[in-house]
């Protein structure tokens, strides 16, 4: 499911069968990195995209969470815990990120955390990208199919 | 600051429950109706769309044929790629199925659960399809996979619009 309205009335009749939300975390930078977090959010929104197509049925994909690569890391460690605090109800949360800071803070993440390497798309041709995400896709497809099935 | 608010507000509710609130709406939704509905009104020529796919390749075992077209979003054009599960029954005729599955739209995968081989597998809620694409009764699935239609030029495989399956 995307965060839209129809899919959101969808979500409302069939509420038992979603039960895992994504929640796409993503720095933006000014000054320095600014292209860089630009590229992160170019891949993760694609990545995301992808793997909403194929479990939509069970993935609620929430808007991307953003914030400021300036911010202190507890700060946003914070709005991290208050996303998941306040989509409790769920029983698997997911945060998908490529942004390395997130990484030294794994523990706190509990398993949550899924870390996928930046590529920067903008190099390569529509086709070439078409396969290295959907690449990338296919390892985060295993991961939720192995958790559902331990479930 | 008050006087302002109140002046504001007054525009607005002039502006949203007059005339002008009329006619603005009646402006709005055409162009509303434009910007939800752009595969429809890509699709309504009913266009074959050309895979990679060469027909004579196909087997009486279930392909996955990834086909990409433009799609125009309101303000962004984007590629949409779209996926067929492709094969040749026994009568050598082809049938391509859409992998969306018909309980909430997961993607289907054909022979990966083991304990029913030869039938597409959805992996949201083990949904099960027999290979024409018929609903496995008693898993979540209500319906069948939806049917592309097709065509052959030069060989290689053209698909059209999905339709509901004849089978339902
Ligand atoms: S979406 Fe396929 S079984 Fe639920």
């Amino acid at each position: 499911m995307r965060w839209t309205p129809k899919d959101i009335d969808t979500f409302d009749k069939a509420r038992e069968y979603i039960d895992t939300v994504l929640v796409p975390l993503v720095p933006v930078a000014f000054e320095n990195g600014m292209k860089q977090s630009a590229s992160m959010y170019d891949f993760i929104t694609l990545l995301t995209a992808a793997i909403e197509h194929q479990f939509k049925g069970r993935i609620m994909l929430m808007p991307s969470l953003a914030y400021l690569s300036s911010v202190d890391i507890d700060k946003r460690m914070e709005l991290v815990n208050d996303w998941k605090n306040e989509i409790g109800s769920f029983q698997n949360i997911y945060f998908i990120t490529s942004d390395s800071e997130w990484k030294a803070r794994e523990p706190e993440f509990a398993g949550t955390l899924i870390w996928m390497p930046s590529i920067p798309l903008e190099h390569f041709g529509e086709e070439q990208v078409r396969t290295m995400v959907g690449d990338q896709a296919r390892q985060v497809f295993d991961l939720f199919k192995r958790k559902w099935n331990e479930a | 600051m008050s006087k302002h608010n109140v002046s504001r507000r007054q525009f607005l509710s002039y502006t949203l429950t007059g005339v002008g609130g009329f006619m603005a709406a009646g402006m709005l939704m055409p162009m509303v109706r434009f910007a939800v509905d752009p595969v429809l009104k890509a699709d309504a020529g009913g266009d074959f769309i050309a895979t990679n796919q060469k027909v004579s390749d196909l087997t009486t075992e279930p392909k996955r044929v990834d086909f990409t077209y433009e799609q125009t979003d309101a303000w962004y054009k984007s590629e949409e790629t779209k996926v067929a599960w492709v094969y040749k029954d026994d009568n050598g005729k082809i049938v391509a199925l859409s992998p969306v599955c018909k309980h909430l739209g997961c993607t289907v995968d054909w022979n990966t659960d083991k304990s029913n081989p030869n039938q597409f597998f959805c992996p949201c809620h083990y949904g099960r399809y027999t290979k024409d694409g018929v609903n496995v009764p008693g898993t979540p699935p209500v319906a069948p996979l939806d049917v592309y239609d097709y065509n052959e030029k030069d060989g290689m495989l053209y698909l059209g619009q999905v339709k509901p399956h004849k089978g339902a």
